[in-house]
Parts: C-alpha cells; sequence; structure tokens
C-alpha cells in the first residue's frame, strides 16, 4: 500500500511540475530583444544596473577547478555586485542536469557552457533563450562559422581534435600526415582514443562525410586502436612512451608538458586538418536573472577572459591561438543531427569499439 | 517450553501492533523511500524510448525496444560471457586472498599482523583510477617499472603485460581483497576459540582445522564477500576502462559505457542495462540466503564467556608473515612506491639516473598552494562519510536484527529492499535523486543532506551484509535469557545485539565511510557550488592537472587514513574483547 501510494505522488509531483516550464520565457527574450535595439552604452548602462539590482548568478561551468574558479574570479573582480553560484561539471552531465530542473519546473540554471556538438538535447527541448549580442562582432573571421544566427548559443572559445604523436617512438619524417595514414601498419596498436564521444565523431562527420567516416572507423578498427579513457591521462602515457600516437586527443596538454620540459617527446600533426568546435554559453529561457546572465555573456568574449583562455593554452575567438599557426587547416563545425550522431555511433561500436 | 516460543518473534505473531511490528513498517517506508522510488524510475525508463521530461514520457504506453537493442546483439553475450569469467576469476582470487589475510592477521599468531592489517584498510582510500594507472605504470609493456627492473636484472623484455585479460583479474582481484579481508575479519573475531582447541586436542592440524572449523563457521561472511566482490566486479569501472579497452577485451560496463555514452545519454538503454545487474543480484541474493538458511549452524557467540585466543603457528609463523606482506606489497605497497614516485616527478619515466635528478616536490608545493579551495569539500567528505556510515550501519543493524533474529511476516521483504539498490549503478542512482528532489518540495538541492541520502541508498546492501555476517554468529540464546528476564526488543537489540555486533559494525562502518569519502559519481551528479566532496577534487586533479598531482594528493589521502586507522585500532583495542595470552 505504501509503494503504490509513494509511486503515486511521485508520478502526480512529475506531471504537475512538468506543466510548470516556461513559465516567464517570454519576458527573458523580450528583454534581449529591447536591448539589442538600445545603442551601445545605453545597452551597456541597462545590462550592469539590472545586473547590479539582481545581484547574484548561477553559472554552471564546463571547464573544471582552478581554471574554473579562476574564469569566474575575473569576472568577479570586474562585477564584484553579482555574486557568481558556479558549478563545475562535464558538458554531458551540464545538459542533463539542466534539462531535469527545467522539466521539473525549478529554474536553478541561469547559463551554462557546453560544447556546441553536445547542445542538440536542450535547443531540442526549447530550453534557451535566443540572445543576440554585439560582442560576437569580435570574434575573428576564421571563427566566425561557430556563430549561431538565431543567437541561441554564443561561442566563446574554441577547442580541437587533432592527431598529435611521440616524437621518441615515431620520428617526424614517419608520422603520420593524413587522418587515413593512421591506418597504415606502422601504427598497429598504437593509436589511441577515448571511448565513443560524438564531438570527435561529428568533427568527423563534417569533415569527410558520412560515408568516408565509416571506411575510416572501419579502417581504424582492423588496425588494433589503443581505447583507453581520459584524454589528459592518455596524452601523459603516450609522452610516457606507452603507445605512439594520439587520434582524437586535444593538444593542450601535450602543449604544456612541453613548456614545463622542453625534452618531452610532443608533437603535432598541423598536414592533416585539425577538427575544431566551439564552447559557447546558453542563457536558460526561464532565467532569473537575464541581466546578469548577458553581462557574463558578453564579458566571456571580452579582453579579460579571451587573455585567460589563451594563457591557459585553449582557443580564443578574438585573439590570435596561444601555439596554433595561423595556417593551420581547421575544419570548424558545430551540430549534426541526432540520426547522422545515432548511426556514427553505431558503426564506431562495429568497428573501432569491436572487441574480442 | 519450546526455545523459539521464547523469541520476541513469536509474541509478536500474537500481539500484531506492537512496537517492533511497528519498527519494521516504519523501516519497510523508509527503505520504499529511499530504494523503490529510484527502482521504479528505472524500470520505467527501461520501457521507454521517450526520454525523462520529454512529453509521452509519462504516459501508460511501454515498449520492450530498449531490451531488443540491449540484449538482441552478439556483442552483449560475448561480453557478458567476458564478465562471467572476469568476475569469477576476481571474486576467487580477492576472495583467497582476503580470507588468507584476515585468518593470518586475526587469528594465528603472524609477526607484524596489526601493520599487516593496517596497511591493507588503508589501501582502501586510494581511489580505484589511481590504482590503475599505478599498475599501468608498473607493468605497461613498453614503460612499466617492474618491466624495466626485469630487463635491467635479466634481460628479459615487457614480460609483464598489464593491459591483458589477465592484468584486468590481478588489478581488480588487489582492488576487491581489503573488501574480502575486512569481511572476514569480522567474522573470524567472533569465533570462539574453544572449538578450533577442540579440533586441536581431536588431532588436526591447523589447515584441517581451519577448513572443517573455522571456514564452515564463518560461511555467512565468506559468502558475503564473495556476493559483494562478485558484484562490484561486474559492475567496476576502472579496469575494464583503463586496462581491459587496451586488451580489446570487452566486459559488461565496456558494453554499457560504448552503447549509452552518446550525448544525449540514452537512458531507456542504461536503465534496460541495469536490470541485467538488478536480476543477478537477485539471483546471487537467492544463493546467498539458501547458503545460510540454517542460521544455528553460524551461531558461535553464546553465553559462554570466551576471549580471542590465537593459533600459535610455531615456524610456520615467519612463512605467513612473509605471504602476508607479500600480498600487502602487491596490494598497497607497489601502487603507493607508484604513486609517491610519480608525486615527485614532473613528467613520469622509467626510474633512471635522469629521473631521480628531476624528482622535487614541486607537485605537492602546488597542490597546498593552490588547495585552499580544497578545504570545504574535504569538511563536506569528513561529514558525509561519518554521517552516512553511522546512518547506514545503525539501519542495517536493525535491519539485519528483524531478517535474522525475528519471525515477522515479511521480514524478507526487509532484506530483499536495502539490497537492491546494489543493481543500480551510481550514475542512475545520481540521476534518480535529482529528479526526485527536484519534485519534491524538499530543500536538499545544493546541500550535503542530499548527497547524504544518496549515499545511504548506495551503501545500505553492502552495510547489511556486513553486518548480517555477524547477526548469524550471535546465538538465540542470549535473547531468550534476556525474554526470560522481561526484556523487550529494543533492551535486547541495545543491549545484546549491538555490542555484539561490534566487529561487523566497525568493518561495516570503515568501510562505508571510506567508501562514502571517495564516491565520485553521485557526488559529482548532485554537487553545487556549496556542497562539493573531496573526490570532486580528485576529479578535477584526473580531468585537469597530471597523474603527478593525484599522485601527490593520494599519498597525501594515503598517509591520513593510515594515522586515522591507527588510532582507531587502538580505541578499539581498548574497548572491544580483550585477546586471551
Amino acid at each position: 500500500m505504501i509503494r503504490v501510494a509513494a509511486t503515486i505522488v511521485f508520478l502526480i509531483g512529475f506531471i504537475a511540475s512538468s506543466r510548470l516550464i516556461a513559465l516567464g520565457a517570454d519576458s527573458t527574450e523580450l528583454i534581449y530583444a529591447k536591448l539589442a535595439k538600445l545603442p551601445a552604452d545605453q545597452r551597456t548602462k541597462q545590462l550592469e544596473e539590472g545586473a547590479r539590482k539582481e545581484g547574484s548568478l548561477n553559472f554552471v561551468h564546463t571547464w573544471r577547478g582552478k581554471i574554473a574558479r579562476d574564469h569566474v574570479n575575473l569576472f568577479q573582480k570586474r562585477y564584484p555586485f553579482v555574486k557568481v553560484e558556479m558549478g563545475d561539471i562535464g558538458s554531458q552531465d551540464a545538459a542533463e542536469r539542466f534539462i531535469a530542473e527545467e522539466t521539473a519546473g525549478r529554474h536553478l540554471t541561469d547559463i551554462l557552457t557546453l560544447g556546441v556538438p553536445d547542445m542538440a538535447v536542450i535547443l531540442k527541448q526549447n530550453l534557451v533563450a535566443s540572445y543576440p549580442t554585439p560582442a560576437t562582432k569580435k570574434i575573428l573571421q576564421q571563427y566566425q562559422n561557430f556563430i549561431e544566427p538565431q543567437h541561441r548559443w554564443t561561442p566563446w572559445y574554441w577547442a580541437e581534435h587533432g592527431i598529435s604523436y611521440n616524437t621518441d617512438l615515431v620520428k617526424p619524417d614517419k608520422a603520420p600526415k593524413a587522418w587515413f595514414d593512421l591506418c597504415k601498419p606502422d601504427f598497429k596498436g598504437q593509436v589511441s582514443f577515448d571511448p565513443p564521444e560524438t564531438r570527435f565523431m561529428a568533427g568527423l562527420y563534417v569533415m569527410m562525410g558520412e560515408a568516408k567516416t565509416k571506411e575510416w572507423f572501419k579502417c581504424m578498427g582492423q588496425n588494433q586502436p589503443i581505447i583507453q579513457q581520459g584524454h589528459t591521462q592518455r596524452m601523459e602515457l603516450m609522452l610516457t612512451g606507452d603507445h605512439a600516437v594520439q587520434g582524437d586527443n586535444y593538444f593542450y596538454t601535450g602543449v604544456e608538458a612541453k613548456k614545463k620540459d622542453p625534452k618531452a617527446p610532443f608533437a603535432m600533426v598541423l598536414t592533416a586538418p585539425v577538427l575544431s568546435f566551439a564552447g559557447a554559453m546558453v542563457i536558460n529561457k526561464n532565467t532569473q536573472h537575464p541581466y546578469a546572465s548577458a553581462l557574463f555573456v558578453d564579458w566571456t568574449l571580452g579582453e579579460d577572459s579571451q587573455n585567460l583562455i589563451n594563457s591557459i593554452l585553449r582557443g580564443p575567438l578574438t585573439i590570435k591561438h596561444p601555439y596554433l599557426p595561423e595556417n593551420v587547416k581547421l575544419v570548424t563545425y558545430n551540430l549534426v543531427g541526432d540520426d547522422v550522431t545515432k548511426r556514427l555511433h553505431e558503426a564506431w561500436n562495429q568497428s573501432i569499439g569491436r572487441m574480442k | 517450553m519450546a526455545t523459539g516460543s521464547l523469541r520476541w518473534g513469536m509474541h509478536s505473531r500474537s500481539a500484531p501492533l506492537n512496537g517492533g511490528r511497528i519498527v519494521v513498517i516504519a523501516l519497510v517506508a523508509v527503505l520504499t523511500y529511499q530504494v523503490l522510488v529510484p527502482l521504479l524510475l528505472i524500470v520505467w525508463t527501461s520501457l521507454k524510448t521517450i526520454r525523462p521530461g520529454e512529453p509521452g514520457f509519462l504516459e501508460l504506453r511501454f515498449t520492450l525496444a530498449n531490451y531488443a537493442r540491449a540484449y538482441g546483439i552478439s556483442e552483449f553475450w560475448e561480453a557478458s560471457l567476458n564478465t562471467l569469467y572476469f568476475a569469477s576469476l576476481s571474486t576467487f582470487c580477492a576472495f583467497f586472498a582476503g580470507t588468507f589475510l584476515a585468518w593470518a592477521v586475526e587469528r594465528t599468531n603472524t609477526p607484524l599482523a596489526k601493520l599487516i592489517g593496517l596497511v591493507t584498510l588503508g589501501r582502501i582510500i586510494i581511489p580505484g583510477v589511481i590504482i590503475t594507472i599505478s599498475w599501468i605504470l608498473s607493468a605497461s609493456p613498453s614503460i612499466g617499472v617492474l618491466n624495466y627492473l626485469i630487463n635491467s636484472l635479466t634481460g628479459v623484455p615487457r614480460l609483464l603485460n598489464i593491459y591483458s585479460f589477465w592484468g584486468m583479474v590481478w588489478v581488480q582481484s588487489l582492488e576487491l581483497t581489503p573488501l574480502a579481508f575486512l569481511l572476514m575479519s569480522a567474522a573470524m573475531q567472533s569465533i570462539d576459540p574453544r572449538l578450533e582447541e577442540a579440533s586441536a586436542i581431536a588431532g588436526a592440524g591447523t589447515w584441517p582445522t581451519f577448513r572443517r572449523v573455522t571456514l564452515p563457521l564463518i560461511l555467512p561472511a565468506a559468502a558475503a564477500a564473495a556476493l559483494l566482490i562478485f558484484i562490484q566486479t561486474v559492475e567496476s569501472f576502472e579496469v575494464p576502462l583503463l586496462l581491459g579497452g587496451r586488451a580489446r577485451t570487452a566486459v559488461y560496463t565496456t558494453q554499457v559505457y560504448f552503447n549509452t555514452s552518446r550525448m544525449p545519454t540514452d537512458w531507456g538503454l542504461s536503465s534496460t542495462y541495469s536490470m541485467v545487474l538488478l536480476f543477478l543480484s537477485l539471483g546471487l541474493l537467492y544463493v546467498y540466503f539458501r547458503l545460510v538458511r540454517h542460521g544455528e549452524r553460524y551461531q558461535t557467540i553464546t553465553g559462554k564467556d570466551y576471549r580471542p585466543r590465537r593459533i600459535e603457528l610455531g615456524r610456520w609463523k615467519y612463512l605467513t608473515c612473509a605471504m602476508s606482506l607479500m600480498l600487502v606489497f602487491f596490494i598497497t605497497g607497489l601502487p603507493f612506491l607508484t604513486m609517491l614516485y610519480a608525486s615527485l616527478l614532473p613528467r613520469f619515466r622509467p626510474p633512471t639516473a635522469e629521473a631521480f635528478a628531476a624528482m622535487s616536490l614541486l607537485n605537492y608545493k602546488t597542490l597546498l598552494t593552490e588547495g585552499g579551495y580544497a578545504l570545504q569539500p574535504l569538511w563536506n567528505s569528513t561529514v558525509l562519510g561519518v554521517s552516512a556510515a553511522t546512518a547506514v550501519m545503525l539501519l542495517v543493524a536493525t535491519i539485519s536484527y528483524f531478517v535474522h533474529k525475528t519471525r515477522l511476516g515479511g521480514r524478507k521483504v526487509l532484506d530483499f529492499l536495502a539490497f537492491t539498490p546494489i543493481a543500480l549503478p551510481s550514475v542512475v542512482l545520481g540521476s534518480a535523486f535529482l529528479w526526485l528532489y527536484l519534485l519534491v518540495p524538499l530543500p536538499v538541492i545544493g546541500t550535503l543532506s542530499i548527497i547524504g541520502l544518496a549515499y545511504l541508498t548506495r551503501y545500505l546492501p553492502f552495510g547489511l551484509r556486513f553486518v548480517s555476517a555477524s547477526m548469524v554468529q550471535i546465538h538465540h540464546e542470549l535473547e531468550e535469557a534476556a525474554a526470560v528476564a522481561g526484556g523487550g526488543w529494543w533492551k535486547n537489540f541495545r543491549y545484546i545485539y549491538l555490542p555484539l555486533l561490534r566487529p561487523g559494525l566497525m568493518a561495516g562502518w570503515f568501510w562505508v565511510m571510506v567508501h562514502a569519502y571517495r564516491e565520485l559519481t553521485i557526488s559529482l551528479m548532485l554537487a553545487r557550488s556549496s556542497n562539493r566532496t573531496a573526490s570532486v577534487i580528485i576529479y578535477d586533479l584526473w580531468t585537469n592537472g597530471s597523474f603527478q598531482q593525484l599522485s601527490a594528493f593520494g599519498v597525501i589521502m594515503f598517509s591520513i587514513l593510515i594515522v586515522l586507522v591507527a588510532i582507531a585500532q587502538k580505541i578499539s583495542a581498548r574497548y572491544g574483547i580483550q585477546e586471551r595470552v
């Protein structure tokens, strides 16, 4: 009896609260639409005044630990009148939690930042506010593709997936030059990947199309790839000599190691295109702090935030990249469809993920 | 008067609404809330292809599509077979290593027994991910320190390969040996030595006595250890993903991870995979109950006075000491040394003169100078660990009492409900609690309470098996004597059972406390700015920092725990049952 009662209470609560979604959603977008019509100085003034009245902001960062704290501290230094409550969890967890909160009618998060390829599910549920901001005008030409025409997200940095290798184990003349080179027998059992990631597969898809991506998965699968979890740790293991090549990893860990110790045996493959996606801010349609949210989003494209991104070897959008040359071939991408993602994951599991 | 009729449970049948029955009803209510609600969410989601929160999710239309997807592919069954081998072998090895250590430490005069016990327990605090990485750095074919040393000494290159099925079994066995040690130690502390002495007088040697007297007496603890180790291995994450992927050996968790990790999370498929664990756990629980159904056979704590006494091994004590030290070296020593070595390096490399020259305390300095932010999470974890462990052990002690020492109807439901969470993966449990408290208007979001409540559910099955193993060792005659003297269930429970359950309670409390301290998945799901835990800091270091800094953090945590365990042992020795000299 008790079980039945608890179940009913749970389900009634669930249904009732689901219906609370979207109350006040229009007002946020209305505020942003009005702000967009103002001259720059008035807009800034209104934003700051509004944020000061609101006084706080709930922000979910997908960067973790020290770099996330440093980032938010910089904002607090510039705008001490806005108290930022920050949670730092990964992109996927951030999206899932945001959906849960909004579905339950609890508007606990004002802004969150996500890798754009991870954003499909919250966009599909129509949970984010359209926020047109002049801040995106500062974004450099080569990153303009990251800008979303409907203003549902605001890009503020970018990250990469690329090929890198251990120079003690692979001499530069024998290093892979292109993505399909990773299928060569020289690299059998030597190329490491994380378990399947949507953002990496989306980049491959944009770079070479579905058929070629699946072909690449197949030939990689036959070359006994190493599947191990953890980008940072895989890079460290490669630098230690555990294996020779990273097939999908971010470069910054290797560049950082090289900065600390110039003898670190790390090199990037820049002859092959580098897959690049943006990290973007989204504002909750039901934000309780619309002005503070907008102020924060604009700030992320400002000088302080972009310089910090540069200093921690991530990809800023308004200034030069800290270590990648300007002539590097970037494949920039945003979202790919749900159906494509599903097919790519299945193909990955059938070839690269296929084990004994 | 028949013996059984004096037992409290018999009285309860004639008096349907007494204090005990109310407690049982209250326990069922607590467990329903803590366990059944997340379980219902999982079963419901497994029957839906629509995500939670999307229109139609709550409609009473169900599908088996997720089951067809999950179980309709050959890879799942191949992975299941691998899992069976992996879990069986790991359980076998961990169980025997843990039992041997418990016997040597608790029942014999093996030299350095206290140190061996201390270091084995201290190992539990080191997160599994550090242990696995330590073994990669020790026994990877390319960079393993052990391979380097073996090659230097014998000229044989790449002798060890941790990236293999047997490497997985090795690391997993060592990871879970302390659990077997804890469970078996608690049971062995409660054996009346006169039974073993009688065997010795009858002419049986040490081994026949252990096999024919000691082992059968501790069958409930042994069954509980095997049960928990097996299930823990099936749902283990670090070893399959760090070693299994490289060994190209897919197991259950790899299969689940590969198939559900895409964005957005496929909750339907995740929940469907959880059902396997649920049925497996219930099946194993049934086997466990069959094994220990003759509870009276294991009752070694009676009304007669006894003091634990150690078996004199003579010269053999040096052999047991050497074997124990060797095991402890592999369980704790080698990973700790690797961790210590890594923590002193700017970048990991084999132990050459160049590497030793590059050593410094920089990683510790960085942690300490930048680690002020870690103080609050460390405090949060301490509060959570202590309170969750205390709440869990009190709850399971009460549950275990009603299950094993009364004949109230529905008591088995208590055991079932309290054990069920073992089948709920942390990520699913964390998500269920998040949903629950987004919907239930209690102000717990962003507080330690929500994490504590989730921990309570998570660790119930473990605490229950620790206490149940001790509970069945207590003879009914003690309670019968109390009943004659007019004691009710609460007095019996408070003054007879709780003191006698001390070994199981202490072991379970320690295990829950440490695991609550290092638990990550639930903490991450429920963490906000003010309720972050120590494990979240570890995760920060894991994802953002370096293995070297993570190792430094591990060394500090290990050192703190060793001191705490040593203090706890001193206190326990002062107030516990005194050994006979």
